[in-house]
């Protein structure tokens, strides 16, 4: 029997308590400095069934909301008051979506039964493998990310499984900074069995379960009823990474959001096969996997932010997984780097929503920003220093309401940038800039967010810099209903000088004393046509010093002189150019239209449906080798139709006959 | 700074009537303490939000009358206003310029990235006090040890000015890299821009708050400078309605430090006085828990559109940095108090789901609660209180309003009919979301901290506290609450025993080795010759003082640091290993663990300097157990059922009478609640000690 709906107010209160309290304690106990700093956990209670149906949202990381356990759950049998499991395996279970994340989970129990787990993860800095912090976009398989945990009990009955950590803490670089992470979970977990018996004395058994199930339904009927405000129909979108391995070809991934009345589909077929890189997404083909439902959920809380966040959520949708793509990997394909995929997946279905919600729904986010992290020498104390300089982060698209926030926002809301004064006193760099980069917004009536930009310089030879998450360096960030992209992110070693270096998608690289290092984040994109932007407020963007006289001439259509909007001079030049424009919702950019020109979607299904025949482990050197023979082709043999794309495969099955035991089988 | 303030003690005056005040947006309290006679007495007025000053004149007129004391009396005078919090709310401040080095203009546009809800994917930072189109780049450069790479070339500066005036800037606010190593180039920039613009209102970020992080410092110094010009002209107002009135005591304000100075000093330092008003209620609440012997407390003060909540222990109130003024964090030290949106003029509603809701919107104070009878018609937990039979009673605000039953219930009533529920029911079905709401609030900042709230007492002040506080204590799991004699004044009331205090920083940076010790020296003794000079030459104060050292220290390879106490001692000769494990033990008291093998650094240097005010001694009455006299009895709806209340008359309690619950308490300016399953008991002090049996 459901309960009433004031004590499922007051209980929801009581439950997001819980889940808060265990997020601060969590958060309060933790140890390693990166925990404080990225926030990079999670906590909550789930069902004896695995549904997150409490979850904290003032702290912690924003892309688990939903998290389902049940999988990892069910693979311990015979569970027991005092006992807590763990598992950082991304192939066991499927709660854990890189090595790096340990995720815990302690069965709460009320007389004999299991009434609720206290579950959570922190983001480990290093949990062992092929290089420190354990990720790197160049490893291909899972083994080189680090020590894996099987889900396995690391308290049984309340005693410590001392054997099992000691293999943990002995594969990894830094053991007493996991321990005492993984000490603050179990607080953690300890506080929300605490408040998960407290809430049972406060409503009774019988009304905490029913309650339980009934938040979770709450949590599904709003967003069905979002949905319902949204037309039905089937919104097909593509985004692309730059390169899909280090000097590699573009990665696609492509989704069609198909609306339903309150249901929502999500068919990732077209999406790239799995790589030989870290780029990958474990989700074990569960079609409800958080990871995949991250975009939906920041778009439905957007549309109504009193959607309430819990696993209720994701039964709304389901997702369409074809095996051995990079969003269902199979093992062992490399995972450590998803979150760059992830990055892409949220535009990706921020774009897909806006074919249903133009009014609402903003141009691309800023991306492809790196977080930079620097290792050097100090001179003076010749300490060795190792600082995470700043995420470079960008802003949020133009919409119909105004324009995108600057320098953060859209799906990067949660980050935080270090202090100049702080990285010049610690990092042993000099800052040369930190700001807004010019003319990196997408133009638009109401334009794009502006991304960031840093200068420094280095002091000592052999300085390390790391920059995880390149991308954006070609393709843009789309605007649209007749928005621009945004800027491309961009990452040059000394600018200006002799010795200038376009560092591309570079993620690692050694400088020398003295020189500088520029990087911006991608530009946001814009919407609306750019020519219909009030003149004034590209006149204040110009005194703010973000869009340049030239930008504004070409971009705007905006002649400004002597610090003012040349009136007569701007209807004109904006009279002579009011026939450009795409005229189509998404305008991608130059880059990536010239690129879809040879790869138009009729060649990327040929490519999608002659990979998918292939075993696994081939397809990654066969895209390879099919881009290969497509560039080869003489602009005028390419039809786009498929029919070159279904040649070089033809070709290749001609030069491997081993290969066809595969097609008979 | 002025130095010729001329301070004028108590002794010297010979009043013996101290007078705190504190001034709030719909009332302004007053409470007044008769050193002769032990008694304290409380006043409400209305405020006067568009003449300043005028209420308090009002309510000296109104103490004259009531109670024969002339302003000659008055020996001590302090008050706290939010003058600078609406300021900045309703962005009726300065128009601003600010000057930062260049290339790093956008500070304040970056800010530290974060959005406001990292969920909405909309959500937007709000535009900051100085906008970006007048923000200029100043060719400067100081290096992180305070070095100057590029001095300031005055030409660069006023071309800036010039820029600035032409945009309208009447104060310019200079915030530039690394001055809180050396302020120099922003004095340099001062200069300049008085060399042009002799009347231009400067605010150097180095005065302000002198502290590593460039965006914290920025942000701190706009919003100081944002707000000067009218704090200046609101205290130069109330300085002069004081002086036609024949008060001759010099006028103090509080702090947001929890202490208090000069007012005189507030018109160039307004930073510190902003949040002022909730720092009192919380020096208010521990001092009066104090007293009881209650140290760890939850100061509760709900009004009509908040509940501020503080956590006090040990006696002492927890402070924050990075406290908000309207949407701006400022980051000089503040007693912490969290402001949770909800209060008696919290709206409930009820969502498409059928699901009953309580707030954010607040019925405020205009129009008020539907009971209140002008113009308001949405159902407030004031009057679900009120069908609940639990208010009406007595007066509201001293017969400031007048409450139409009628009024409630009908508005009640649409909630009622949404959910299908008796008219009792639904009220009850109000009060008990809006409580759950505020243990949400409650239970996150508890944990942040670390503490168990059943171990605390809850000290329940402000026009809805007394009403609220035992429902909430029982929802908290509080054994124990106290409802003062003066429940609706005791931000005044904390201004009244508040110190005379302030605060200084330096940024050290450095490792606890020798070279790092003998840096922390030579800060402390810059910053107590600074403290010292402050306390002695601007207040003219020579009595008891406190020198309260502590630093702000990390392991090296943290990004954040923890105030730390600090022996002097142990730095004058060099203990390293001293101040270390004074980090060490902070660290596991925080966060439940240490590491004494790791490096320690210091990043700040603190010095508060606090000059003792006597404090009142208040009269205690004899204690004569006994049952208290209900006045009448009442039908009252709580806990799903009707009950016959108890009807007491504040007033007529005496300390040492007991009653138990269900009962109502009302008084002049607020009501108490006492649920079934709760003793009252009347201490010598006329607290009123409520607890929760079993």
């Amino acid at each position: 029997m459901p309960v009433d709906k004031v004590t499922l107010e007051i209980l929801k209160n009581h439950t997001r308590a819980a889940a808060e309290s265990m997020a601060y304690t969590l958060y309060r106990t933790a140890h390693s400095t990166f925990v404080k700093e990225t926030e990079d956990f999670t906590t909550g209670l789930t069902t004896p069934e695995g549904e997150t149906f409490a979850a904290p949202t003032e702290l912690g990381a924003t892309w688990f909301v939903g998290l389902n356990y049940g999988r990892a759950i069910a693979m311990i049998d015979d569970y027991r008051p005092g006992d807590i499991a763990m598992t950082n395996d991304p192939y066991s279970g499927f709660v854990s979506t890189h090595s790096p994340d340990m995720h815990i989970w302690k069965p709460v129990f009320h007389e004999d039964k299991i009434i609720a787990f206290s579950v959570g993860h922190i983001h480990n800095t290093d949990v062992g493998g092929a290089v420190p912090a354990s990720l790197s976009r160049t490893l291909s398989e899972v083994h080189q990310e680090g020590v894996r945990i099987p889900p396995v009990k690391i308290m049984q009955e309340g005693q410590l499984n001392r054997q099992v950590l000691d293999i943990f803490l002995a594969n990894v670089r830094a053991p007493e900074q996991n321990w005492g992470d993984l000490k603050a979970q179990i607080a953690a977990c300890n506080t929300g069995e605490r408040k998960v018996h407290e809430m049972v004395a406060r409503f009774g058994m019988d009304t905490f379960r029913e309650g339980v199930a009934d938040l979770l339904d709450y949590a599904e009927a709003q967003a069905r009823s979002i949905i319902r405000t949204l037309p039905n129909g089937s919104y097909p979108f593509a985004d692309y990474m730059d390169e899909d391995s280090v000097d590699g070809r573009p990665c696609r991934m492509k989704l069609t959001v198909i609306i339903r009345d309150d249901d929502l589909i999500f068919d990732f077929t077209g999406s790239d096969p799995q790589l030989e890189s870290s780029l990958n997404m474990p989700t074990g083909g569960d079609e409800r996997h958080v990871l995949l439902l991250v975009g939906m959920t920041y778009v439905l809380y957007s549309l109504d932010r009193s959607l309430y966040l819990n696993s209720g959520i994701a039964r709304v949708c389901r997702c369409i997984l074809p095996s051995g793509t990079m969003v269902n990997p199979v093992f062992p394909a490399a995972v450590g780097m998803r979150t760059l995929s992830c990055y892409r997946l949220h535009g990706l279905t921020f774009g897909a929503f806006a074919q249903a919600a133009p009014k609402h729904m903003a141009g691309a986010p800023g991306s492809g920003g790196p977080i930079v992290n620097v290792n050097t020498i100090d001179n003076r104390t010749g300490r060795r220093i190792m600082a995470a300089v700043s995420p470079m982060s960008g802003g949020g698209g133009g919409r119909a309401a105004g324009d995108g926030q600057d320098g953060s926002g859209a799906n990067q809301g949660f980050l935080k940038n270090t202090p100049t004064e702080v990285n010049e006193a610690e990092a042993g760099i000099k800052v040369l800039r930190f700001g807004l980069a010019r003319d990196s917004a997408g133009p638009g009536q109401h334009r794009g967010g502006l991304g960031t930009e840093l200068v420094f310089q280095a002091f000592s030879p052999n300085t390390r810099v790391t920059a995880r998450n390149r991308d954006r360096t070609h393709f843009t960030g789309w605007g649209i209903a007749g928005g621009l992209p945004g800027a491309a992110s961009r990452f040059i070693r000394n600018p200006g000088t002799g010795r200038e270096v376009d560092l591309g998608n570079t993620d690692i690289l050694s400088i020398d004393p003295g020189d500088v290092i520029h990087v911006t984040c991608g530009g946001a994109g814009g919407w609306g046509d750019p020519l219909q932007r009030d003149p004034e407020a590209v006149l204040l963007d110009w005194q703010r010093g973000w869009v340049s006289t030239e930008h504004a001439h070409d971009a705007y259509g905006v002649v400004i002189s002597g610090g003012a909007v040349d009136a007569p001079a701007t209807q004109a030049r904006r009279a002579a150019r009011s026939k450009e424009g795409t005229g189509t919702f998404y305008d991608v950019g130059p880059e990536r239209a010239a690129f879809e020109a040879i790869w138009t979607d009729a060649n990327y299904d040929a490519l999608t449906e002659c990979l998918a025949a292939l075993p696994v482990n081939w397809r990654f050197y066969a895209k390879h080798r099919i881009f290969d023979a497509v560039d080869r082709l003489a602009p005028e043999a390419r039809c786009g139709d498929g029919s070159e794309v279904r040649a070089a495969f033809a070709a290749l099955r001609a030069e491997f006959p081993q290969l066809e035991a595969a097609f008979s089988r | 700074m002025p130095q010729d303030t001329e301070i004028k003690t108590n002794s010297e005056i010979g009043g013996s009537i101290r007078i705190g005040v504190d001034i709030g947006g719909t009332f302004t309290d007053f409470c007044v303490f008769d050193e002769a006679t032990g008694v304290l007495g409380t006043l409400k007025v209305l405020s006067t939000p568009d003449m300043p000053g005028a209420e308090v004149m009002q309510g000296l007129t109104e103490l004259r009358r009531r109670h024969g004391q002339m302003a000659a009396d008055i020996g001590f005078f302090t008050h706290g206003t939010t003058v600078g919090v609406n300021t900045v709310i309703q962005r009726q401040g300065a128009a601003l310029a600010l000057f930062t080095t260049r290339a790093f203009e956008d500070v304040l546009e970056v800010a530290r990235l974060k959005t406001p809800d990292p969920y909405d994917i909309f959500s937007r930072r709000p535009p900051p006090l100085a906008p970006r189109e007048r923000v200029y780049g100043i060719t400067e450069r100081v290096l992180k040890d305070g070095s100057i790479e590029t001095p300031i070339d005055p030409k660069d500066v006023w071309g800036a000015v010039a820029k600035a005036k032409a945009a309208g800037a009447d104060t310019i606010v200079v915030a530039l890299l690394h001055a809180y190593a050396n302020p120099a180039n922003e004095r340099a920039v001062r200069d300049a821009i008085w060399a042009a613009a002799p009347d231009m209102t400067v605010t150097l970020s180095s005065d302000v708050w002198p502290v590593i992080r460039e965006y914290e410092r920025t942000v701190t110094a706009t919003v100081a400078g944002y707000v000067q010009r009218r704090v200046a002209a609101y205290i130069g107002s109330l300085q002069a309605a004081l002086r036609d009135a024949g008060v001759s005591a010099t006028p103090m304000i509080t702090k947001s430090n929890g202490g208090i100075m000069a007012a005189e000093l507030g018109k160039t330092d307004p930073v510190g006085m902003l949040l002022s008003g909730t720092a009192s209620g919380a020096i208010g609440a521990a001092d009066a828990a104090a007293r009881i012997g209650a140290a760890d407390v939850l100061s509760f003060d709900v009004g009509g559109t908040s509940a501020d909540v503080a956590v006090i222990q040990g006696g002492k109130p927890a402070f924050g940095t990075g406290e908000l003024v309207g949407a701006f964090p400022i980051y000089v030290p503040t007693v912490s108090v969290t402001s949770i949106g909800a209060g008696g003029g919290s709206i409930a509603w009820v969502d498409d789901f059928g699901v009953l809701k309580v707030g954010p919107d607040s019925a405020g104070s205009a129009p008020g609660p539907a009971c209140y009878g002008r113009g308001g018609d949405r159902p407030t937990v004031t009057d679900a209180f009120v069908v609940m039979g639990l208010l009406g009673g007595g007066e509201l605000g001293y017969g400031a309003v007048k409450l139409n039953h009628a009024a409630a219930a009908r508005a009640v009533g649409g909630i009622a009919e949404r959910l299908s529920l008796g008219l009792t029911q639904a009220a009850e079905s109000i009060v008990n979301v809006a409580v759950s709401g505020m243990y949400l609030e409650v239970a996150k900042l508890m944990s942040r901290r670390g503490a168990d709230p059943r171990a605390f007492s809850l000290l329940a002040f402000g026009g809805a506290g007394p009403m609220l506080g035992s429902l909430f204590a029982r929802e908290v799991g509080m054994a124990r609450a106290i409802v003062p004699p003066t429940p609706g004044v005791l931000s005044a009331y904390g201004g009244l025993i508040a110190d005379i205090r302030n605060d200084f920083i330096r940024t050290a940076f450095v490792d606890l080795d020798a070279e790092g010790l003998a840096t922390l020296e030579h800060h402390a003794c810059s910053l107590e010759a600074q403290a010292l000079a402050w306390l002695r030459e601007e207040q003219g104060f020579q009595g008891e003082t406190r020198l309260i050292w502590s630093a702000d220290m990390r392991y090296l390879g943290q990004s954040y640091e923890i105030e730390t106490p600090l022996d002097r001692g142990d730095l004058a000769s060099g203990r390293a290993e001293a101040l270390a494990r004074s980090f060490h033990d902070e660290h596991a008291r925080l966060y439940d663990h240490a590491d004494a093998e790791a490096p320690v650094q210091a990043v700040n240097l603190r010095l508060t300097v606090n000059g003792s005010v006597p404090k009142p001694v208040l009269a205690e009455a004899p204690v004569q157990p006994g049952p208290a006299a209900p006045k009448g009895h009442t039908q009252v709806f709580l806990d799903g059922t009707a009950h016959e209340a108890a009807l007491y008359d504040r007033a007529d309690l005496l300390p040492g009478q007991q009653f138990a619950g269900p009962a109502v308490v009302s008084q002049d300016d607020c009501t108490t609640v006492v649920p079934p399953g709760f003793s009252v008991e009347v201490d010598p002090r006329h607290n009123l000690i409520l607890t929760r049996e079993g």
